[in-house]
């Protein structure tokens, strides 16, 4: 699509102009790869080197895990005194993204007023995992959109190879409630419309509807491959805490091996710290080597959240997150009378 | 076939000793289990071996008790976290595992025939207590020149080996100098930071060799005015720590550029460590 | 050194003849069609066709998770290390090599580690030679090839409806002699090809500049390009779990009833827990000082205890980087 081609020229001049007039100290976005169907993020603190950015369907790294470690609070009143102002940030965000900033400053890791938020109304993203197993043994040498949307790759013999947008769109982006940024500074392209509103209830549904046995053996059998490596963890944004209950170890609350139950007892907390707080933005899924969903779960438990509350994350800045308020007419039906 | 590297040899605990008065420092006297376990565990001052509680894992120390004093071994602990905790709670009989000896000792072919300055500070004075002893020894003495050990702490009731220090100060073979910041009402020895005691006395770089173990603080200090005494930097011997598990250089974890200070140190002069990147 | 010849259709009863004498380890897709390292007997032939495998090889010889010892009652046992043979078909060269820089660690020093020795003198590497290395691959900048032999026991190729072989090591040669009645003897012009071939896919590749890589790395300690090389990382681990060299491990006590287990689990230099001391000192405080440790770890720390780069080139970090990091870039920076 030409519109990706505009954003890009519209974005470069936008972080070009924020560095150059100093209303940023940092941008961040998305550059070039060393390799076809990916994009790296960029920390760019220089207005000439704007031009280094892009903006294609490979952008799909959320940006917002970088916010929190921007805005770490000084370790105590003496750092306080020497440490440097917090930095005014721009990003560029999708529309999950900025559910994820606005995830971030309801819980109080990043402050709004630092930040300089270009969203782009994002048509989906492309997995590049997806993209390559499509071409078999074949590798891309480039890759890029053609103007209907589908990804056309060359491959090394030279021969052009054309991949349908819908066969390599990101799992997370089949299932987007929410393309465009509700927030933001700068807003390119045009707002997008969410297409399968319920994609995400149907697919829930669809796995809730196996018996308890097939569903507990398909989990343990997606879990099987993970190698506790934490990517799914450290690519996330609402990961922020400075020391993961998962890592403690006084108590040992889980077991730092590859043995089912630390395995799966990993995934369930991860799961239960997310309900209310994920924005289903699919970075967990993207970073993980070993091709685990790590959405199945949370999924769910947000979708209970919305019935049960009435609540998404990352909807409104000055929401009190779900989990840190309450009020007196909450459902209850599940505690039982005396 | 050799001995399993990971494996520990059995060892009971004989006796538990509180070190200070904040009552989070203990001295662990350590038995083996058996005279085979024994008769294999051969080290030299300046070594360390990893302690092993099943369920706690392990942890490394070093040896505070010298070869010379036959039939246990000695090591001081301070509670800091998961395991420290656990073993404080433990008592004579209980058991525990030793892993070891690890690590390179004090370099003692080169300390043949020197004049040795200690600087000490804290609680770091655990493998200075096992060089001391083996300095003292009466097979060992004669081997050494003169013997100075500075050593120093926040407060008296910090100092370990109390009663190790006050008997080598009744003796006329070594000099122990003790300092504290903060003395008490009965303090009669000196006041101030181990390095205004080192540079008072003034003690002579010629065919001497200094050993320093302490906090980093402490040791950056003492190495600027070793400096200004003349000491050159092979003649400094310092010992490093470091976060450590497998304790034989294979884990990763506790190197300094291409040194493993489990493998290659703990022990490490001055010149070595010049040439090491400055990431500890 | 390629000398014997086997038409692809008879790899299988090559395999199965193995199997009756140990573990084997085949090519096989699994159910997203990757190429995985499999147990032998699968459900179709051996895969022949693929680039790599995500995983390496080397959970064969140093597990995500090894029982080292168990504790009960007051006892220690060790568990019985294994008698079986395992043999390996179709590791690539780079990974092969790999199992060198291992051998270093684990065999090398005053100390051998049992566990690896064992199942490392049980293992026969075959390793299948690349016709067409990826954009990722860069093993004949770091000491390897396409057609390396180092690291395995016999080196294969395939070539039209053949598969060439050739013993690399004494191991090598007894186990071809083992199925001798299956291969016949390769002829001269299949084995030009075969070096045609090789030296085709060596040329394929673009060079990545390691020349005196310690010595840059040593001078280049301070520079500031570290704070920018590691801006993106996440410190998620993937590069290191991933990599074929990467070796560095956890020891902890896993209890379960009665029952304590000492493991042995991957760990990773770019976690900050790693070097974190029970005191709250850490010398490696942010993911710069992490990030320079893994480069200085495998191109210069490496280089100077071993004399041998803990890179084969095979391009899984690259590849699998969730941010996309490159380490090739960063070494182009290095002394520039």
């Amino acid at each position: 699509m030409i519109a990706s081609h505009e954003i890009e020229t519209r974005l470069r001049e936008a972080a070009e102009g924020f560095l150059r007039e100093k209303k940023v100290d940092i941008f961040l976005g998305y550059e070039k790869a060393s390799f076809p169907f990916r994009t790296s993020p960029l920390f760019l603190s220089a207005a000439e080197k704007a031009r280094r950015l892009v903006w294609n369907p490979f952008c799909t790294a959320n940006l917002a895990v970088y916010l929190p470690r921007l805005f770490k609070a000084p370790a105590d009143a003496r750092a306080a005194k020497v440490a440097p102002p917090p930095p005014t940030v721009g990003v560029v965000v999708k529309g999950c993204d900025t559910r994820s900033v606005i995830a971030l400053i309801q819980e109080r890791q990043v402050p709004r007023d630092k930040l300089v938020l270009v969203g782009v109304a994002c048509p989906g993203m492309m997995d590049a995992r997806k993209a390559e197993r499509a071409l078999g043994s074949r590798e891309a040498l480039g890759a890029g959109e053609d103007a209907q949307g589908n990804l056309r790759a060359v491959v090394e013999d030279g021969t052009e190879v054309t991949l349908r947008r819908e066969d390599v769109l990101a799992d997370a982006c089949l299932e987007c409630r929410s393309p465009t940024p509700s927030i933001h500074d700068v807003l390119l392209g045009s707002p997008v419309e969410a297409k399968e509103t319920d994609a995400a209830r149907r697919r829930t549904a669809e796995f809730e509807s196996k018996p308890a046995d097939v569903r507990w053996a398909r989990l343990q059998q997606a879990l099987a491959k993970c190698i506790r490596c934490n990517a799914c963890r450290q690519a996330c944004p609402m990961c922020y805490c400075k020391d993961c209950l998962l890592d403690q170890t006084r108590p040992r609350w889980v077991g730092a091996g590859t043995d089912i139950s630390d395995v799966t007892l990993y995934h369930l907390v991860r799961a239960f710290h997310m309900a209310g707080r994920c924005t289903e933005c699919g970075a967990c899924a993207r970073a993980c080597p070993m091709g685990i969903d790590a959405r199945l779960l949370v999924r769910k438990l947000n979708l209970e959240v919305e019935d049960l509350f009435g609540y998404r994350p990352g909807a409104a800045v000055d929401a009190a997150p779900l989990l840190s308020a309450f009020t007196m007419d909450d459902p209850q039906e599940f505690l039982t009378e005396p | 076939m050799a001995r399993n590297p990971y494996l520990p040899y059995p060892a009971r605990i004989e006796e538990v000793a509180v070190e200070n008065a904040a009552r989070d420092i203990k001295t662990f006297r350590l038995a083996f289990a058996d005279p085979e376990s024994a008769a294999e565990f051969r080290y030299m001052p300046g070594q360390f071996a990893e302690l092993s509680l099943p369920g706690l894992g392990e942890a490394p120390f070093g040896i505070a008790s010298s070869p010379t004093e036959a039939g246990y071994l000695l090591f001081s602990v301070k509670r800091v976290g998961l395991f420290t905790g656990e073993l404080h709670s433990l008592e004579a009989p209980a058991p525990i595992g030793i892993r070891g000896p690890m690590g390179k000792p004090f370099p003692w072919d080169r300390m043949a025939g020197k004049d040795l300055v200690i600087v000490g500070g804290g609680f770091a004075f655990t493998t200075l207590r096992a060089a001391i002893q083996y300095i003292l020894d009466p097979a060992n003495r004669a081997r050494f020149g003169s013997l100075l050990v500075i050593y120093g702490a926040r407060t008296p009731g910090e100092l370990m080996y109390r009663k190790d220090l006050a008997e080598w100060q009744a003796r006329d073979d070594l000099q122990v100098h003790l300092t504290v910041d903060e003395p008490d009402a009965d303090w009669k020895q000196h006041k101030g930071v181990v390095t205004t005691v080192l540079e008072g006395l003034k003690p002579s770089s010629q065919n001497a060799l200094a050993v320093v173990c302490g906090p980093p603080v402490m040791i950056r200090f003492a190495l600027l005015s070793l400096g200004k005494l003349r000491f050159a930097d092979d003649a400094i011997i310092l010992s490093l720590e470091m976060r450590m598990k497998c304790g034989i250089g294979k884990c990763g974890r506790c190197n300094i550029g291409h040194k493993y200070v489990c493998r290659d140190g703990p022990v490490f002069t001055r010149e070595e460590l010049k040439a090491l990147p400055v990431e500890y | 050194m390629i000398d014997k010849r086997i038409p692809h259709t008879d790899l299988d009863r090559l395999l199965d003849r193995l199997g009756k004498r140990g573990a084997v380890y085949a090519p096989a897709k699994d159910e997203a069609g990757e190429a995985v390292l499999a147990a032998w007997p699968q459900s179709g032939p051996a895969v022949l066709e693929y680039r790599n495998f995500r995983l390496s090889p080397k959970a064969l010889v140093l597990p995500q998770n090894q029982t080292l010892m168990c504790f009960k009652n007051g006892d220690v046992a060790e568990p019985a290390l294994s008698d079986r043979e395992t043999f390996l078909f179709g590791v690539r060269p780079c990974d092969a090599r790999a199992m060198l820089a291992l051998d270093k660690v684990f065999l090398g020093g005053d100390q051998h580690d049992p566990y690896y020795a064992r199942r490392r003198a049980k293992m026969a590497v075959i390793a299948l030679a690349c016709a067409r290395p990826t954009s990722s691959c860069f093993c004949t900048s770091v000491g390897g090839g396409p057609g390396d032999a180092a690291g395995a026991d016999v080196l294969a190729l395939t070539l039209d409806a053949d598969l060439l072989l050739g013993a690399a090591t004494a191991k090598g040669r007894e186990l071809l002699a083992s199925v001798a009645d299956l291969l016949t003897d390769a002829p001269p012009a299949a084995v030009k090809e075969a070096e045609e071939q090789i030296q085709a896919a060596e040329n394929q590749m673009a060079p990545v500049n390691v020349d005196n890589i310690a010595l840059r790395l040593r001078d280049a300690y301070d520079s500031p390009l570290w704070e920018t090389a590691s801006q993106k990382c996440l410190g998620c681990g993937t590069c290191s779990y991933l990599c074929p060299t990467c070796h560095c491990f956890d020891i902890t006590d896993d209890v379960r009833g009665g029952t304590v287990r000492r493991v042995r689990t991957w760990d990773c230099c770019a976690y900050p827990l790693f070097t974190l001391h029970a005191s709250g000192h850490n010398p490696r405080p942010t993911a710069k000082e992490r990030w320079r440790q893994r480069m200085m770890h495998k191109f210069r720390y490496a280089a100077e205890n071993f004399d041998q780069l803990f890179c084969v080139g095979c391009g899984r970090c690259i590849r699998n980087c969730p941010v996309s990091m490159d380490l090739r870039t960063v070494l182009k920076e290095v002394g520039a």
